[in-house]
């Protein structure tokens, strides 16, 4: 990495801020290095690489927030940037609602978040996993059509406050995400999968295309289905996308302005008792994992739903404040709310027995089950799903629908597995919905 | 800046690239929102770098910097083509690229109100009448109002080895505002959208009345809409939904990049009948003022108008330079690129079917029970399978002929050219106010969209209820 101090130059620049009329100010700073080789038809497309720099310097004054961002690390740039942040903050409206930024809370950073191997591959290294990743896929399907990224990032950077808070970070991440499209006649099979991490051993990299391979071949034969009510069996995939979305939906700010369709209900049964989900920051190598948030508050594991029960919201500390409550360590520097890693607690019964007993329903492998934010009305498209019958998934299922509300939808919960994907820091179960309505073509 | 590009151009060439262009571009915009009452947020954003792509024998490398430093390019210089040659034995389908003539061009797109020209002052107190008038539909019903607007500039020089150099300044300027409502019961919004190639004169163009008073009631009808059934209808569509029919289940497929590598179900058809003869659908980035306008695209490929359909006959893909050499074709303009550290792919500009003869009152004649799909919010495709889902924040049911109960947001679902067949009425109107920023392969490009009202026979909607 790079002698230069970012440390030095985010204490730099709130020290300007604070004296052109800052009250508050936290700056962040730091580098990046990426390489990302692109796969297009079943061979390498191109290798692009790119390095950059940026500074956010965000002040408060009154409680009105500027923020300004510059790219690079030009002094003339900065300099600029650090008068434009305070002169913007002059100009917005007071809001007593602001109270402080977080002090100094100092923890060791998260194990498991850099990896001197991934830091130190090559182009080359980078091309080979793409390349084997396109031969394993032709091996099961010579005439697949594959795509996709494999990359890697590198970076470093620094956090500095007028409230003393001065900290360090630095972080690998690699991945490999791949589709593939199978053509048998007119009939078109396709899926993609993915593997990420921080550390090049918690990732099986080179496995990617072959498993989205046989992803695609699963989705040869679509067909359209009737209108109905059926049970509805989130795989995998599919169940962090829509516990992602309730979390998300828990964000303070939101709630506190009125426009989420959880107001109202912290501390209320919004689901099964079957669904407990943590939010959890600091598990070692997770994706998603530091040991504080974007302003400098030290994370920890947050329960958000308990056995149905809203139990937590995730606040930054502009909305901390304004509960009179403490900041859960889900601020971003620009001052939005961010969940981490979900880890929802697992069932009894592996998946493969919750999908037995489902006499007719949906098996959605993956795609986007996400409610409107303020209704909470969900009306999506079954992008990636399959027919169930009598416990089996019997074909692919093509124009059909999920419509209802996401209070429906929670409360028909009826099965969590006991089994499920992991990825570094986050975990996926199949989750199970009973008599929802589903919207088909025949 | 132009000296720079050529020289790092010149050097690529001499250490043994077979093209090679070079990107400078410097950006800048600032943004406001307004919430609860309130100026909240004010910030500002400033970047600047290089972007050098080459061309190695079969394949492309490239790279980038956040510097305009002549040692930070030709860096850049140095790590692409060592990408490229890192990558070469492994391409199984050639790069190429399109014997274009090459374009020595400026072209400055100066708004009406220069840049920084309005006070930030000024502007919010623009803003807060926005917010104001929209609150004042509502009154108590309203409990969170969001105005937000940003504008910026972005300055680009491209130069490329075959002797182009093009010099380009635009300004964008773009307004949103959502409004969220209660009964007491249920929560609610509406929204609305606003977008120009230009500056602050859109806060001079946009209206109260057509824009955060028709969000506010937007957010006030659906507090008394019901659900939407759930199954097979015909349905008509509003502008905004056609819009996101052109771009989503057409225009991604038109992309000729993903035509030749094989991931669209337009692959192979040019020429074929794939819509009504009523039906022409085209992309435009020469409209003057349109958010997705612009003078040259990312190559130096000068701005055209490009057919898709005409009279229902798929006529053309949208190209890049590199996907003209492959297809045999014209550049089209087509290749954008987000920013410095982006390449160009393959883009949309403003897409749109044009108006047809049908009068759109005369649409609900013979539609005995269908839905009327409105206020276009969101879509996406999936080009491999030939399936879109477009995202309306309003419908009517139809009900004998005539416009019903009013009906909450709802999703569909279709097959691109299943739907493009059953089009069976292409509205008189027009209207394209759906000015946003499409994402693709991680870049996004400004974009607008738009047409007539249409009637389709047969979509899946995505509602709550049994029909």
């Amino acid at each position: 990495m790079t002698s230069f101090s970012y440390l030095e130059l985010c204490m730099d620049c709130t020290r300007k801020a604070v004296g052109l009329g800052a009250e508050w100010c936290d700056v962040a700073a730091g580098t990046g290095r990426d390489i990302a080789v692109s796969i297009e038809k079943s061979g390498i497309k191109t290798a692009d690489a790119g390095q950059g720099e940026d500074v956010g310097i965000r002040v408060f004054i009154r409680g009105g927030m500027g923020y300004a961002s510059v790219s690079g690390r030009d002094p003339r740039d900065i300099d600029e940037a650090v008068r434009r942040a305070v002169a913007l903050a002059k100009e917005a409206t007071p809001d007593p609602d602001f109270k402080r930024l977080p002090a100094p809370d100092p923890a060791p950073e998260v194990e498991g978040l850099f990896d001197d191997s991934v830091a130190g591959m090559s182009v080359e290294d980078v091309v080979r996993i793409a390349v084997a990743n396109i031969e394993a896929g032709k091996a099961l399907e010579p005439e697949v059509n594959l795509s996709g990224h494999v990359g890697l990032s590198v970076g470093e950077g620094a956090l500095a406050s007028s409230t003393g808070v001065a900290m360090e970070t630095r972080g690998t991440d690699i991945f490999a995400d791949i589709e593939a499209l199978v053509k048998h006649g007119a009939d078109t099979g396709f899926f993609y999968d993915f593997d990420f991490g921080r550390r090049l051993a918690d990732c099986r990299l080179d496995a990617v295309a072959a498993s989205a391979v046989r992803g695609a071949r699963r989705f040869l034969g679509a067909r359209r289905i009737k209108s109905g009510r059926m049970a509805l069996v989130l795989g995998p995939l599919a169940s962090y996308g829509f516990l992602g979305g309730v979390v998300a939906a828990a964000n303070a700010e939101s709630i506190q302005r009125g426009r989420s369709y959880l107001c109202g209900k912290f501390g209320e049964k919004i689901a099964s008792p079957l669904l407990t989900v943590v939010d959890n920051g600091l598990v070692p190598r997770g994706v998603r994992s530091g040991a504080h948030d974007g302003e400098g508050t030290r994370r920890r594991p947050l329960t958000v739903i308990d056995r149905g029960v809203l139990v937590s919201l995730l606040h930054n500390s502009y909305t901390a404040g304004k509960a009179c409550t403490e900041s859960t360590g889900h601020g971003t520097h620009a001052g939005g709310i961010s969940p981490t890693n979900l880890r929802p607690a697992l069932g009894t019964r592996p998946a493969s027995d919750i999908l037995r007993e489902v006499k007719e329903g949906i098996y959605l492998e993956s795609g986007e089950l996400r409610a409107d934010p303020a209704s909470g009305d969900v009306s999506v498209s079954i992008d990636f799903g399959f027919l169930i019958r009598n416990g089996e998934l019997v074909h692919p299922v093509e124009s059909a629908m999920i419509g209802g509300n996401i209070f429906d939808l929670l409360a028909r919960l009826d099965a969590v597995s006991s089994d499920a994907r992991e990825e570094p820091g986050i975990l996926m179960p199949t989750l199970r919905i009973q008599d929802v309505q589903i919207a088909g073509a025949e | 800046m132009h000296d720079l590009a050529r020289h790092l151009c010149d050097l690529a060439k001499q250490r043994g690239a077979a093209f090679a262009d070079v990107r400078i571009l410097h950006r800048r915009s600032e943004s406001i929102l307004v919430q609860d009452g309130r100026a909240d947020k004010l910030a500002a954003y400033a970047d600047r770098g290089i972007g050098v792509r080459v061309l190695v024998g079969r394949c492309w490398g490239f790279a980038s910097a956040d510097s305009l430093e002549r040692s930070r390019g030709e860096q850049c210089v140095q790590d692409a083509l060592a990408l490229a040659r890192a990558s070469e034995e492994f391409v199984s389908d050639p790069a190429m690229i399109a014997d274009a003539a090459p374009v020595v061009a400026e072209d400055r797109r100066e708004p009406q109100i220069p840049n920084g020209a309005m006070p930030v002052k000024e502007k919010i107190a623009r803003l807060l009448e926005y917010e104001h008038r929209g609150r004042a539909v509502g009154g108590d019903a309203i409990v969170n109002s969001i105005v937000n607007y940003s504008d910026g500039i972005r300055e680009e020089v491209l130069a490329n080895s075959a002797g182009t150099l093009v010099r380009t300044a635009s300004a964008r300027a773009v307004t949103t505002c959502m409004f969220v409502a209660t009964d007491g019961q249920i929560l609610q919004r509406g929204t609305e959208h606003r977008g120009i190639l230009g500056g602050a004169e859109l806060l001079r163009q946009v209206q109260p009345d057509d824009y955060s008073v028709r969000a506010a009631e937007k957010a006030l009808a659906l507090l008394k809409a019901r659900p939407a059934p759930a199954g097979r209808f015909t349905v008509i569509f509003h502008p905004s939904i056609t819009g996101l029919l052109v771009h989503e289940a057409l225009g991604h497929n038109a992309e000729a990049d993903g035509v030749w590598a094989g991931q669209s179900i337009l692959e192979g058809r040019l020429g074929e009948m794939l819509a009504p003869e009523t039906v022409s659908i085209y992309d435009d980035s020469t409209i003057e003022g349109a958010f997705g306008s612009y003078a040259y695209d990312s190559e130096g490929t000068p701005s055209r108008r490009r057919p898709i359909i005409e009279k229902g006959r798929l006529v053309g893909y949208l190209h890049s330079l590199e996907t003209a050499a492959k297809f045999k074709a014209s550049p089209t303009g087509s290749g954008r690129a987000e920013s410095y550290d982006c390449r160009p792919i393959v883009r949309m500009s403003n897409t749109f079917m044009e108006r047809g003869a049908a009068a759109p009152e005369e649409m609900l004649r013979g539609v005995d029970r269908g839905i009327y799909l409105m206020d276009g919010h969101w879509g996406y495709v999936f080009v491999q399978k030939g399936q879109f889902i477009c995202h309306a924040g309003q419908a009517r049911m139809i009900e004998h002929g005539q416009l019903g109960d009013a009906l909450r947001d709802v999703s569909i679902s279709s097959m691109t050219l299943d739907t493009l067949k059953k089009i069976d009425a292409v509205g008189s109107d027009f209207e394209m106010k759906m000015p946003g920023m499409c994402g693709k392969e991680g870049q996004s490009a400004p974009t607008d969209c738009g047409g007539p009202h249409v009637r389709v026979g047969d979509v899946v909607v995505g509602g709550h209820a049994a029909q």
